[in-house]
């Protein structure tokens, strides 16, 4: 290399050292922190519940929200969660049977609940699951039964109204509820299932679906075992079932344990 | 706006930027210049990270470095931890990357007149001195176009990330991360301009470069 295209790179090549030298992030600030590690339908719910938690005790709480199976996998393998709260109870069973998770923290926390939403854009509101079948509706959205609760869910719930054969060339599946609803919001698919605790965006109109046409959306947490601060885990576990988090978990569209 | 992620991701694309060139270009020199037993299966293995989906990638990856994966236990024994940490998000960064340098300098090396390279040795150059001062300036702007491909492919690097390094906020959530957050949330105007900081990002970047590629090496 010339001593003058050297000159030309000293710079950048400061600049690469410094970016590449920076400490990671700063070490958790002296307040005790908790990170939770949420399924993605608990997003809007535990962004309001978070704040009131960190009031109450004095603790930072940071929000992980994802795929219930991703964090099973992530845990499983160490991931930095100090509470899992999962869209599915199997994932939490397997996990404590595994020794991931603490048995005696398993608590329910809520019991979620689908809905039929069709997009304003399209004009008639269905009300009931035949309305899917109007050739109208050309794209049905629902998450993908094979790993997503919501999408099991509304397979069983399409399958007792005896429209889910018929329905099959139609349906879109998305990767979890809340890319399904975003389907449903851009319009691309016409209507579709998610569950109602995602379902209040302008774009769509929603109507809850009978809880008897599919087999309960039993949603468990628990505390990670590795966890530094298993006690304040479990305290959070505690909030959003308890009476602070229920009005709020109930506005948010989920059914409460001791209410089902 | 938050700007933690900005800074994290251009960390991390930086280093993982250099550490592409560092691994990258030797094994793209190999790959030009030398005959060897399993050159093949290196040539495939190189492209691998490109084959399979990103998410799949990650949870291979995470299955070697996490807590308990063999490389996670190696690295445990010594007191380290790389699973969701930054290093995580870097080395999501060079898998995701490494091959776009590694395909771009190999056919740099390649076009490059061997015969300019025998002359050198006549002149009594050492294979390292050959490297620098002929295979290496003639194929310059080969290498150089793959490190921008992979700076940019590191830069916007998910799927990997979010399964190794996590998408915890203010520690390993990169700009990609914070995006898809934001999207996932509903808010998009929070989105937006995150997503119009890592299109900047790469707008200064590349003007950058037109203005050094026109230097000689």
């Amino acid at each position: 290399m010339s001593a003058a295209a050297l000159r030309h790179f000293r710079p950048l090549v400061l600049v690469l050292a410094w970016l590449a030298l920076q400490p990671g992030a700063a070490p958790a600030a002296d307040p005790p922190s908790l990170t939770v590690f949420a399924a993605a339908d608990l997003t809007f719910a535990f962004r309001e519940l978070a704040p009131r938690f960190e009031k109450a005790t004095g603790a930072r709480v940071t929000l992980v929200f994802g795929s219930t199976g991703n964090f099973a996998h992530q845990i499983r393998q160490g991931g930095p969660a100090d509470v899992f709260f999962a869209a599915d109870q199997s994932f939490i069973d397997t996990l404590i049977a595994e020794g991931a998770l603490l048995k005696e923290t398993r608590t329910l926390y809520a019991q979620g609940r689908i809905v039929l939403a069709t997009a304003r854009a399209f004009g008639p509101r269905l009300t009931e699951l035949r309305g899917l079948l109007d050739p109208r509706v050309r794209h049905v959205a629902i998450a993908n039964p094979v790993h997503a609760p919501y999408g099991r869910a509304a397979e069983q719930a399409l399958r007792n109204t005896g429209v889910w054969d018929a329905l099959r060339p139609k349906l879109v599946f998305g990767e979890n509820i809340r890319h399904t609803l975003q389907i449903i919001q851009s319009g691309a698919a016409e209507a579709g299932i998610v569950a109602l605790s995602v379902a209040d965006v302008p774009e769509i109109d929603s109507v809850l679906i009978d809880a008897a046409a599919h087999a309960p959306l039993d949603q468990v947490a628990a505390v990670v075992r590795r966890s530094l601060r298993p006690e304040l885990g479990a305290a959070f576990i505690q909030f959003v079932s308890g009476p602070e988090g229920r009005p709020i978990m109930k506005r948010f569209g989920f059914r409460l344990p001791g209410e089902l | 706006m938050e700007l933690f992620p900005i800074w994290l991701s251009l960390r991390v694309a930086v280093s993982a930027t250099a550490l592409t060139l560092l691994a990258g270009v030797p094994i793209a020199w190999l790959l030009a210049r030398r005959r060897f037993p399993g050159r093949n299966v290196l040539e495939a293995v190189v492209v691998l990270p490109l084959v399979l989906p990103p998410t799949v990638l990650g949870y291979y990856l995470l299955v070697l470095i996490g807590r308990r994966g063999p490389l996670g236990q190696a690295l445990g024994a010594v007191g380290l931890e790389l699973a969701f940490t930054w290093g995580a998000a870097v080395l999501a960064a060079v898998v995701g990357s490494i091959a776009l340098v590694i395909k771009s300098a190999q056919a740099g090396f390649e076009t490059v007149d061997t015969q300019l390279e025998q002359a050198a040795r006549t002149l009594g150059r050492s294979e390292w001195s050959v490297f620098w001062s002929v295979t290496l300036p003639l194929a310059w702007r080969s290498v150089l176009a793959g490190a921008v491909l992979a700076f940019c492919r590191a830069l916007g690097e998910f799927g990997i990330t979010l399964m190794v390094a996590g998408n915890i906020p203010g520690r390993t959530q990169t700009l990609p991360l914070a995006i898809y957050d934001r999207v996932q949330a509903n808010q998009m105007a929070d989105a937006n301009a995150l997503a119009l900081v890592a299109v900047g990002i790469v707008v200064v970047l590349l003007f950058g470069l037109s203005r050094l590629a026109r230097l000689r090496y």
